[in-house]
């Protein structure tokens, strides 16, 4: 990190350590783009969802995921857990090949991985079975993986809706039978009751509202601190992102163009779309209403994707040889990593 | 921090404009304690409870709160648009000195979608897919202003230039599912505009947007207002889109007004304890987080809003029982606006409100 | 979230500990609150209710043709015979109690083969999709376009033909058998359809997924996830269907090439529709009854339909 002399930098945000817990290398989701014909579909050509991006998280730490709607960010995190499967890339959990563990489809192995990670949903009204307890929904993770005889089912299930902060007495009620946050706190202890390393949240707070995105936040914090979790935070929400994160990663129409630590990026923005980004949020503080630098236009569809930089077509900075060719991933001081041919 | 330095100078060397800016122009709405009730008629579910606010001429008013606070259905009252069981139960709304809420719907059609409109909070919704946008906008001032198909689609095409639509003629012809979402809202927007309302009606407008998008839209609305003088009652949940647009805040609770006053006075000396709660708990992405060397991060302060909403509504005020002050009258008074500064009102027991009982 | 949050939570006394609602007894709830619904419900009762205890009060054997001496043949109703006798000397409420089972006979029977059929066709080209979901919907749409009436009269027509001087020619109620078989092949169609249509929208549900993510076998998914979300919706359209199979047995009794041996509504309305004129008891009443039971299902399905929408409020 290249201190400059303007202002004093703060130290950068403590990496509890260099081991890295997930690492994602040139992973790549596609669609194949279809026309459908009278008998059969004729394949016109592809959607790049996720295109060849790479990062790696370390254990303790929150790596967020930033961007827009069709950025990539949600199928990125979809393919790391299989939801979706990849088309290609590798992705390592610990010692484990992820895509080759599930390619060879063995049950054993397949759940050790699935305890290592889990996945905490934005929608905490869609994301419970209606039908279930919550007795029911929290004791099917204790059932698949074996962890806890049946005879301590209730007790775990009791430990672990105390450990996000609801009363142990609402375990035979049903999810419609809570609030939003109340419900998130339900898919929270879920994705706990297998003791997982890394937990992905896609959006866990943005479908709450504003005075309860705090208690869900901080819970999350919280926990990471006392379970030693990692989370690869999923979000559009800067604001969230900044108080829980570590390192911030920015997408942008599948690609990743920019990553680094979160408070680097923040004061010194080298991506124009990080810039763009950040300058559009609004501050509750109509003290500190900057002058925007909103850019113009619309974030082009992911069937038609610019070529050379992304970016080229809003960039205010852009030249020509952006709409050529591709800029690379690179990190002038180190850490800070961005994709521009005529940085900030 | 080169650039947090600069947002400081620039936001310094920024006019800070006068708190009271609008204060001298002619009250154009006036909100005077409005009640709206649902079903059960014998026991009516109070949704909105003696609501008062005033907005005036050309000016914008944010009116923040969270999902049941009101503030959609509030507003919604103002164009007698109450969603069927919903019904007005008491008080005024004046509009150009006349009582909306005593007007029938033949008259507030009139009035509706000239003097006063609406902007959605999806604008996908709002546009029949059925229909072109130009077919659809050049139909209401077919209806509204008698104007023949020719001169309402001239208009029309203005209309799309001046909210920012490039190539507006081509536009014209083009169906909603053609059009982005950003783009269908400057649509709505220019709908909106069509016959030179009075006052806009806008309900969360950006938020099904990306952030991009939504800080082009904000900006246009601004710009907007400025250039066309009209009044506007913004709609949101978001403390920072209201910090961005608003001359002047209410903010509401569960059916409630909380506080109403200038937006500087209200972020810089928030008054009513849920609005500094909400203030004080909304992440920030201009403040640092620090991490100690243990890898604990500092926490949001959640004080005041701890405990999971779910007073019934009714009684005295309906924040109460999160309420970090609250006192053993709060649950029995309705507190009453009290002045705390020059065109500040507050409601609440522990900052001089008078107290009336509550229907609990 | 700091301790004092969850000393909040956990110290709060709860008001009233709610019993937990589940989606049925939920569902109950609305229902017993939509009037059509629970209208349905009664009319459901009483066909049931006749079909199941109806029997033992009959005041004349199904097949006593005695009437025809005393009263005579369609003699109005009376003390003896309430709603009169028929064409054949029958008595018309015995004959219409009788046919009360054979109704519900017909359209349990028939909506329990289509249902398996239904569920397992649909549940499958759902949840697997693809090549798989193309081919097996085709399949369905072929069940949806072949006229059903003209199959089953076809096929009762041969197999009279065909089982005569054969050990089949004994077997009890062969006939209704095979019509309540045939309505059952020929309506699983639309609960294929339904089951499908629900098992793509549950099976990209987040709760779905959630349970993928856990490592949940496909089995439990399919059984514990899916399908029990899926029922409701089910429910409503085997209730509709019901009333379809006892409007479809009774229309092929009418035409005639009903069972012989069994007593049905439509049958009584075949024999007796000619002495409309003369005896209006014998052929209304029946029809009377048939009307009575498909409104109720339908009705049945029309509240089951509002119990279950998702967007109603408790």
């Amino acid at each position: 990190m290249a201190e400059t002399a303007i202002a004093p930098v703060p130290e950068p945000r403590q990496r509890t350590s260099r081991k890295p817990l997930l690492s994602v290398d040139g992973l790549v989701k596609s669609y194949p783009l279809n026309r459908r014909g009278l008998f059969r579909q004729k394949v016109t050509g592809e959607i790049r969802a996720v295109n060849d991006i790479s990062f790696s998280l370390d254990e303790g730490e929150t790596l967020s995921i930033v961007g827009e709607s069709g950025c990539g960010k949600t199928t990125a995190a979809r393919s790391i857990l299989h939801l979706v499967p990849p088309s290609s890339g590798t992705i390592r959990l610990g010692d484990t090949d992820v895509c080759a563990t599930f390619s060879r489809d063995r049950r054993p192995e397949v759940l050790a991985l699935r305890r290592q990670m889990q996945y905490v949903f934005q929608d905490p009204y869609l994301s419970l079975n209606p039908r279930w307890s919550v007795r029911q929904i929290l004791s099917e993770p204790l059932r698949v993986h074996g962890l806890v005889p049946p005879a301590q089912w209730d007790g775990a299930v009791e430990a672990l809706l105390e450990r996000v902060g609801l009363p142990a007495e609402h375990a035979d009620r049903y999810p419609h039978e809570f609030s939003g946050g109340q419900r998130q706190r339900i898919g929270i202890a879920r994705a706990l009751a297998v003791e997982p390393r890394l937990l992905i949240c896609d959006e866990p707070v943005s479908s709450l509202d504003v005075s309860v995105r705090a208690q869900i936040l901080n819970l999350l914090a919280e926990l990471q601190e006392e379970l030693k979790l990692s989370y690869l935070y999923i979000s559009h929400d800067l604001s969230s992102v900044r108080f829980l994160s570590n390192r911030i990663a920015v997408m942008y129409l599948g690609n990743l163009v920019e990553i680094g630590e979160v408070d680097e990026i923040f004061a010194r923005p080298g991506h124009h779309y990080t810039a763009a980004l950040i300058s559009a949020i609004p501050v509750p503080d109509p003290a500190r209403q900057k002058p925007r630098d909103a850019i113009s236009g619309e974030i082009p569809s992911v069937v038609k994707r610019p070529s050379g930089c992304v970016f080229h077509t809003r960039c205010p900075a852009a030249l020509p040889i952006c709409s050529r060719q591709v800029p690379p991933l690179a990190a002038p001081d180190g850490a800070h990593a961005f994709a521009c041919h005529n940085p900030r | 921090m080169m650039s947090l330095a600069a947002e400081t100078q620039a936001a310094a060397a920024l006019p800070r404009q006068p708190e009271a800016a609008a204060s001298q122009a002619p009250v154009l709405v006036s909100v005077e304690n409005l009640h709206i009730q649902f079903p059960p008629w014998n026991a009516p579910i109070r949704v909105v409870e003696d609501v008062s606010y005033q907005v005036r001429a050309g000016e914008t008013m944010g009116i923040v709160g969270e999902s049941g606070s009101g503030k959609t259905l509030s507003s919604l009252a103002i164009l007698n648009l109450l969603p069927p069981p919903a019904r007005i139960a008491g008080g005024r709304i004046l509009f150009e000195g006349e009582d909306i809420a005593a007007k029938s719907q033949r008259e507030m059609q009139k009035l509706r979608g000239r003097r006063l409109t609406m902007i959605f909070q999806n604008p996908g919704y709002s546009l029949n897919p059925l229909l072109t946008v130009g077919a659809q906008l050049a139909e209401i001032l077919k209806v509204h202003e008698k104007l023949p198909r020719a001169a309402a689609l001239q208009r029309v095409e203005e209309l799309f230039r001046l909210v920012g639509i490039t190539d507006p003629g081509p536009r014209l012809s083009q169906y909603p599912h053609e059009m982005s979402g950003g783009m269908k809202q400057r649509v709505c927007i220019a709908r909106a505009l069509l016959c030179n309302p009075a006052l806009v009606l806008a309900d969360e407008p950006t938020t099904a947007l990306d952030v991009t998008i939504q800080a082009q839209i904000l900006d246009l609305l601004e710009e907007l207002k400025q250039r066309l003088g009209m009044s506007m009652i913004f709609v949101t949940h978001d403390m920072g889109v209201v910090a961005r647009i608003a001359d002047r805040i209410t903010v509401m609770y569960a059916g409630q007004v909380c506080e109403t006053g200038d937006k500087h006075a209200v972020f810089a000396r928030p008054s009513h304890p849920y609005t500094q709660a909400l203030l004080a708990s909304t992440p920030r992405i201009d403040k640092r987080y620090a991490v100690d060397a243990e890898g604990r991060r500092e926490r949001l302060p959640t004080v005041g809003l701890a405990a999971t909403p779910g007073q019934p509504l009714g009684g005295g005020c309906r924040f109460a029982g999160r309420c970090p002050e609250a006192a053993p009258d709060c649950t029995r008074l309705v507190p009453q606006a009290a002045a705390i500064e020059p065109g500040r009102v507050v409601h609440c027991l522990k900052r001089g409100s008078a107290g009336v009982p509550g229907h609990g | 979230m700091t301790d004092q949050t969850i000393a909040s939570h956990t110290s709060r006394p709860k008001p009233l500990p709610k019993p937990a609602k589940g989606i049925w007894r939920q569902g109950w709830q609305r229902f017993t609150r939509s009037r059509t619904g629970m209208l349905g419900l009664v009319l459901v009762m009483l066909v049931v209710a006749t079909a199941v205890i109806g029997p033992f009060l009959a005041p004349f054997d199904a097949h006593d043709q005695s009437p025809m001496l005393d009263p005579g043949a369609k003699a109005p109703p009376s003390w003896t015979h309430w709603l009169g006798t028929d064409r054949m000397g029958y008595d018309v409420l015995s004959r219409l109690i009788y046919g009360a089972p054979t109704a519900l006979a017909v359209g349990l029977g028939a909506m329990s083969i289509a249902s398996v059929i239904g569920v397992l066709v649909g549940g499958f080209a759902g949840y697997r999709g693809g090549t798989t979901d193309e081919v097996l919907m085709r399949f369905t749409d072929f069940f949806l376009v072949i006229p059903m009436f003209v199959v089953i009269l076809a096929v009762v027509r041969l197999l009279g033909v065909a089982i005569v001087n054969t050990p089949f020619e004994s077997v009890p109620y062969l006939n209704l058998g095979v019509i309540i078989l045939l309505i059952g092949v020929f309506s699983w169609a639309p609960i294929a359809r339904m089951t499908r249509a629900e098992f793509l929208r549950l099976k990209n549900q987040e709760f779905v997924e959630a349970a993928r993510c856990i490592g949940a076998t496909s089995g439990d998914i399919l059984f514990r996830h899916i399908l029990p979300n899926a029922l409701p919706s089910l429910v409503v359209i085997v209730a509709l269907g019901i009333g379809g199979a006892v409007l479809a047995e009774a229309m092929i009794g009418f035409l005639g090439f009903g069972d012989p041996a069994a007593v049905s509504w439509g049958q009584l309305l075949y024999f007796n529709y000619e002495a409309l004129k003369v005896a209006p008891w014998a052929s209304l009443s029946p029809g009377l009854a048939i009307f009575i039971t498909v409104l109720g299902f339908n009705l049945l399905a029309d509240g089951l339909t509002d119990a279950f929408n998702p967007r109603a409020k408790v």
